[in-house]
């Protein structure tokens, strides 16, 4: 009976979030696998690594949610650490830059927002053009050279509250902050329905384009706060910065089990997801295997994640009578 | 609504192209092969700071040569690069045109292409696969860096043994594979000295980060490090400093280290003493010699030798005094 009770709610914890056994088998076996894997410090590693992907996939979450994507990620990310090394900025105290680079964020996601919500044009294209826009304000403030970060701003990067890393205790907090604002309130709510049938939406009335603002809005924020942590840790902002990172982000947020068709989604999973990603990039430069393999066992890490957390679809397939196969036990309909 | 939007999208492109184009100054002169003065196409893969360095030597020596440039950034895009090198060819008709390809051998088509509009077609800093087409090339020589490199921690080996770790550049920059080959080939078999880890970088700086921080976490006996780049100094410190392990020479916990490239941020590691070694790419060389060698193909005169590899010069902290002042990175 006792066992029952403490099988139940784990089962219920895997069903909701299929990523859990995956993170935790993964990470047994690297710990078996490798000398010095297991260790305090190691995880400690791990999470300050994942710790920016954590926050920018968050609010990528979001998006995706809504049945968008945002691929200016990575040079919102850009911009917002060339803005906080600017001569105009860079001389104030740690707070106003901090809430200098926040407004900048918050000022690059509305312009995304808007562009998609009031246009109408895909945010594929809009993201894509804005990622180029970005990207090459920020190579115009910083002239395309590496800018060292004064010595005040990099404790958020570096510094501890407790023992815990300031990267990880803001990850904890904007993750937590995120799962909250998607199951209790009402912009979550309707983020949902925007992304599971946007058509609908507008019938009942749903404000749908402050929702797709609000969603790039919060998308844009993340990405400059994920830039704090990650320029803290860097120690200078250098042209690079960001290249490529939306891809990174994406693939935590889809590998975390929200659907880039809309409606479907967790914060726990794009946690997760991210966790994944960092993990098999410590545990490939643990194994000491050929830089070559690297790119190879990240793909094949998420095909084999992806494929597992895709059982947890088929049961809902099965639920919805999409594939005439009876379901002997209740699927839950969505994935929160 | 929706073609609303394409409209208002299209209007802010234009809009966005004729204030670009009003306010550029690197318009061409128009000049023609025969004309009083010539316009050089100049197109790099990306900018960043020795790219930086790359166009302040090519734009100085053109000045000297009364050339006005043309420049373009491909962004690490090499179909962009090809359709911007048809445009200065056949819209903005430059006389010639200096490349630092983003691939080497897609290279090829648009360098046949400058061949064929009799466009002499100079490539710098990453060799062209093809050379057919290719007027004059001055590259770097990667494998001789890594040799160099590994020269230095073949020396410092013979005071202790070594542990390194070997970050490598991107697998497709054939830049990065030169230096980590001719470090992996002068290495191998040197008794006092071991390869922990080889971590690949892909140039990006939060991977050298986050590749560091695991490779110290994996083996924290490591008290070495290769870095193919000064462009990734930055990061590797931060790594070390996280790891409460970047102290100055002479210390017991210091890091032996050596770089390439030569940037401001090798010049000022090496001055706060936590930079063991960098080998200076001579970027000064590169704009002098492409110039030199536009000038000859637009005067008609046979180049040689056409393809020429400047070895970089060795700054270490025996010769920083006397040798700074030759580094690019050094300057001011």
């Amino acid at each position: 009976m006792n066992s029952t009770k403490l099988v139940r709610p784990l089962g219920e914890v895997v069903r909701r979030e299929p990523l859990l056994p995956v993170l935790l088998v993964l990470l047994i076996v690297l710990a078996a696998s490798y000398d010095g894997f297991a260790t305090v410090d190691n995880f400690r590693n791990i999470a300050i690594q994942a710790s920016p992907l954590v926050i920018a996939a968050v609010g990528m979450t979001f998006v995706i949610m809504t049945a968008g994507i945002d691929l200016s990620v990575g040079s919102m990310l850009f911009l917002a650490a060339a803005i906080e090394t600017s001569k105009s900025i860079v001389g104030h105290s740690t707070t106003v830059v901090f809430v200098v680079v926040c407004a900048a964020g918050i000022g690059m996601g509305l312009i995304n927002g808007l562009a998609v919500a009031c246009t109408r044009v895909p945010a594929l294209i809009v993201t894509l053009a804005t990622m180029e826009v970005f990207r090459g304000a920020g190579g115009h403030i910083t002239r395309q050279q590496s800018i060292d970060l004064p010595g005040n701003l990099r404790g958020i990067g570096t510094g501890s509250l407790l023992g815990v890393p300031n990267p990880v205790l803001l990850a904890i907090m904007i993750a937590l902050a995120g799962a909250l604002t998607f199951r209790r309130t009402v912009f979550g709510r309707y983020v949902q329905a925007v992304g599971s049938y946007e058509d609908a939406a507008v019938d009942a009335g749903l404000p749908v384009r402050g929702v797709l603002v609000g969603a790039y809005t919060l998308a844009g924020m993340l990405a400059a706060v994920a830039s704090l942590a990650q320029t803290a840790r860097l120690g200078a902002v250098q042209p690079s910065i960001g290249q490529g990172y939306e891809l990174t982000v994406i693939t935590a947020v889809v590998l975390g089990g929200t659907s880039l068709f809309g409606g479907r989604g967790s914060i726990a999973g794009t946690v997760l997801g991210a966790l994944i990603l960092t993990s098999v990039q410590t545990g490939l430069v643990f194994s000491s295997a050929s830089p070559y393999v690297f790119d190879i066992v990240r793909g094949g890490v998420l095909l084999a994640a992806v494929l597992a957390a895709g059982a947890r679809w088929r049961r809902i397939a099965h639920a919805l009578g999409l594939t005439g196969r009876r379901v002997r036990s209740k699927a839950s309909a969505t994935a929160v | 609504m929706k073609s609303i939007g394409w409209a208002i999208i299209a209007a802010g492109a234009v809009a966005l192209l004729t204030v670009s184009a009003c306010t550029s100054s690197e318009t061409p002169s128009g000049g023609t092969k025969t004309g009083s003065k010539h316009a050089v196409g100049v197109s790099f893969d990306l900018l960043n700071a020795i790219r930086q360095a790359e166009k302040s030597s090519i734009e100085s020596a053109a000045k000297a040569a009364g050339y006005s440039v043309v420049f373009s950034v491909a962004d690490q895009d090499a179909q962009k690069q090809a359709s911007q090198i048809q445009d200065m060819i056949q819209t903005q008709k430059v006389s010639g045109l200096i490349v630092i390809a983003q691939d080497g051998k897609q290279i090829t088509a648009s360098a046949s292409l400058a061949k064929a509009r009799h466009v002499p077609f100079v490539a710098i800093d990453r060799a062209i696969a093809d050379q057919q087409a290719v007027s004059f090339q001055i590259t770097g020589d990667p494998v001789s860096d890594g040799r160099a490199v590994a020269a230095e921690f073949i020396d410092a080996a013979t005071q202790q043994p070594l542990k390194v770790l070997e970050l490598v550049g991107a697998l497709t920059d054939q830049n990065a594979i030169g230096r980590r080959d001719g470090f992996n080939a002068a290495i191998k078999g040197q008794p006092n000295i071991t390869l922990v880890s080889q971590v690949p970088t892909d140039w990006n700086p939060s991977q050298a980060l986050d590749g560091t921080s695991n490779a110290l976490q994996k083996d924290s006996s490591i008290n070495a490090i290769y870095i193919p780049s000064d462009f990734l100094l930055p990061s590797v410190q931060s790594a070390l400093t996280a790891a409460k392990r970047l102290e100055a020479i002479g210390n017991a916990k210091h890091v032996f280290t050596v770089t390439i490239d030569g940037d401001p941020n090798g010049c000022k590691a090496m001055r706060q003493k936590t930079l063991d070694a960098d080998i200076a790419t001579p970027i000064q060389d590169f704009g002098k010699q492409a110039i030199a060698a536009t000038t000859s193909a637009l005067d008609g005169k046979t180049i040689s030798p056409r393809s020429v590899q400047a070895k970089g010069l060795m700054l270490n902290q025996a010769n920083f005094a006397s040798t700074q002042s030759q580094v690019w990175g050094c300057a001011g």
